[in-house]
């Protein structure tokens, strides 16, 4: 199995006013190619925190973090910046799509950032929305598309790189109960089909009940990190599960 | 050429700019506004140094360069006879210069003061004698305003007549001759002598200084020779075909008269006219204070829209940075938005400054500038270089305003600017 993120021990503070938070305490955990995981827990629990040092838009406070065999400490904010260009992508709670640019424009954002935009970028973005089932909305700006559609640009915009890890931070809580299992086959339906590994931090239990990897923080601390017994094939993460 | 890349970068940026559309305006109308102000006021000074230029060098014909005796200018109050070019050495001076074909043409003069008188009375003048045709020759050449307006009423100096004279409006009033009127004027020779001339009104006229307009007189050459009793002259006006070859000619003929061993010192028109310095100095000034105003309203115009902007985007900048676009990446992208608003603004800037100077065209005011004794059509210039570098100091200067709340932006934590609602 080819590991992605590896975390040995990790702890992350902050700050907020005069108190310090501990947000994670001494968290190990490896997230290896083709994982489709959740990461779930109560509110406070590290959920957030974690997704946001897996996907290189935070820094820990101490231990070690390993994305694709690099420590992630040794890296500038320019290479953190391309790391997370070229392999990683992220869908947000709400869409977080950008309302002056049409849904193709948003799609191609990332390869724009990349330098790699080309004429063929647009035409790769057109095939993907419309395999993701929105291509009569291309043109479309985020306003007038609704919640299901706006994820679904998101995806595609998470998908236009083609990202080792995509990091999906509650990405069915905006949407009604419809759209959300929509969103969640069809996440499952890349994450089968192409080999992308999502990371997912989350409370649906919709969610919970699809992917192959279950970890559950608690208090800053991996609780449990077991493999779903309904989805997993035999024994993918066996290895893995740690009871806390 | 903008490539593909660069104008998905451009319609981003311009989409922006829509977004407060009303902000944008306001931000566009204070730099347009700021534009109009220096380039409307940069056009009434070019208007009022050309009409100084050409007043100086066309309508008083002195010329773009003057010779005199090393030393005149400094000394020759005191004993201005022994500072006169003799008839020899002004026969060498057109020798030399018949060779040199950026002059166009010489005007030899003598400078004499004395007493000039009614018959009843007496008051003292200050005066240039000149060769009349010559003078008439040079003021034919002023372009623009000033070579279409007649200074003077009365009928112009004759080179055959060597009794007419022109007087200025205050010393004919003071001594009640008019036009047609006869007078003598009365003047020490070089020689020390007392010496009077008969003299004829001719003209009347002002000269742009108030506290000589009741002691000036204009003469014929001959006849300031004559009331001096002299051949010489102290100074030799010379017209150019450009401005621009004020330098190279005066370097050359520096050369060729110390290499005939004449021992003379040019001036150039700008060096002998101490109202235009003057003047130009004054503008100068005030010039800085409008560019000071203009400069801080453009400044505190894009910080606030920016730093809204900034505010407003902040999750989307999240997003940006999340998505891999790099610090100087947001800076550049706002550092883009920035430019946008200055060109808008430039280019707005430039059509109120071609609606000013169109309207002033069509009002055609009037005004009477300081030190000028009759009213001037008022203009403003549409001077293309100021035109130009207005554009390109307010499209530099909105980009590189715009890095402080670009850096702002560029240096939000991720995960703060994501969570920013």
């Amino acid at each position: 199995m080819q590991p992605i993120v590896e975390m040995h021990h990790i702890k992350k503070e902050y700050r907020l006013g005069e108190t310090r938070i501990e947000a994670l305490k001494d968290i190990s955990l490896t997230i290896y190619k083709g994982d489709f995981v959740a990461v779930w827990g109560p509110s406070g629990s590290g959920k957030s925190t974690l997704c946001n040092l897996m996907g290189l838009t935070d820094s820990h406070s101490e231990g070690t973090i390993m994305f694709k065999g690099v420590d992630i400490l040794s890296m500038s904010d320019d290479e953190r910046s391309e790391m997370r260009n070229r392999y990683l992508g992220f869908i947000f709670q709400n869409f977080n799509l950008i309302p002056v640019l049409s849904a193709l424009d948003n799609v191609t954002l990332p390869l724009l950032i990349k330098g790699d935009f080309e004429k063929t970028s647009m035409r790769s973005a057109q095939i993907l929305l419309s395999d993701l089932g929105i291509g009569d909305y291309i043109h479309h700006r985020p306003h007038k598309l609704s919640g299901g559609q706006q994820q679904r640009v998101a995806i595609a915009r998470a998908l236009i790189t083609d990202p080792d890890l995509i990091i999906a931070d509650e990405p069915t809580a905006n949407l009604d109960s419809e759209n959300a299992l929509k969103i969640i086959d069809l996440m499952r339906k890349i994450n089968s089909t192409k080999g992308t590994t999502f990371v997912f931090s989350t409370h649906d239990q919709r969610l919970l009940d699809r992917v192959n990897r279950q970890i559950q923080l608690q208090d800053g601390y991996i609780f449990n990190d077991v493999t779903n017994p309904a989805t997993a094939e035999s024994d993918v993460h066996s290895n893995n599960t740690h009871t806390g | 050429m903008v490539s593909s890349k660069q104008m998905v970068w451009l319609k981003f940026s311009l989409a922006n700019l829509f977004r407060n559309g009303r902000r944008s305006f306001y931000t566009i109308l204070a730099i347009a506004i700021g534009y109009a102000a220096i380039n409307v006021f940069g056009g009434f000074t070019s208007y009022i140094f050309t009409n100084l230029k050409d007043s100086f060098i066309y309508s008083q014909a002195n010329g773009h360069l003057t010779v005199f005796k090393e030393g005149f200018l400094t000394e020759g109050r005191l004993d201005p006879t022994k500072y006169l070019i003799s008839h020899d050495e002004y026969a060498r001076i057109e020798n030399i210069c018949k060779n040199i074909p950026e002059i166009v043409i010489l005007s030899p003069q003598l400078s004499i003061m004395g007493l000039i008188s009614n018959g009843e009375v007496s008051s003292i003048f200050v005066g240039k004698g000149k060769i009349p045709s010559r003078v008439k020759f040079i003021q034919k050449k002023a372009t623009g305003m000033i070579g279409n307006l007649q200074l003077f009423k009365g009928k112009a100096l004759e080179d055959e007549v060597m009794f007419g004279v022109g007087l200025t409006n205050g010393l004919s009033d003071k001594l009640g001759l008019d036009i047609g009127s006869n007078g003598i004027a009365m003047a020490s020779t070089v020689d020390g002598r007392v010496n009077a001339l008969d003299l004829e009104i001719f003209l009347r006229y002002d000269v742009p200084v108030e506290e000589l307009n009741d002691k000036v007189m204009a003469v014929p050459l001959q006849f300031a020779q004559a009331l001096y009793d002299t051949k010489s002259i102290d100074g030799m006006t010379i017209l150019l075909n450009k401005d621009s070859n004020v330098p190279i000619v005066k370097e050359e003929l520096q050369a060729k008269f110390k290499e005939n061993t004449l021992n003379l010192e040019i001036k150039t028109w700008q060096e002998l006219s101490h109202f235009y310095r003057k003047v130009k100095d004054m503008f100068n000034i005030i010039f800085i204070f409008i560019f000071i105003i203009v400069f801080t309203i453009v400044v505190t115009s894009i910080i606030n829209t920016l730093s809204m902007s900034v505010m407003e985007r902040t999750q989307e900048i999240g997003t940006l940075r999340a998505l891999g676009l790099k610090r100087k990446g947001i800076i550049g992208l706002f550092a883009l938005e920035s430019a946008m608003l200055g060109i808008a603004g430039s280019f707005t800037g430039i059509l109120i400054s071609i609606a000013s100077w169109m309207l002033i065209k069509l009002l055609e005011p009037e005004w009477m500038p300081p030190n000028y004794v009759i009213k001037i059509p008022l203009e403003i210039s549409l001077v293309p270089a100021y035109l130009a570098w207005t554009l390109i100091f307010l499209v530099v200067l909105s980009t590189i305003v715009s890095v402080i709340p670009a850096r702002k932006a560029a240096h939000k934590s991720i995960v703060d600017a994501l969570g920013h609602v």
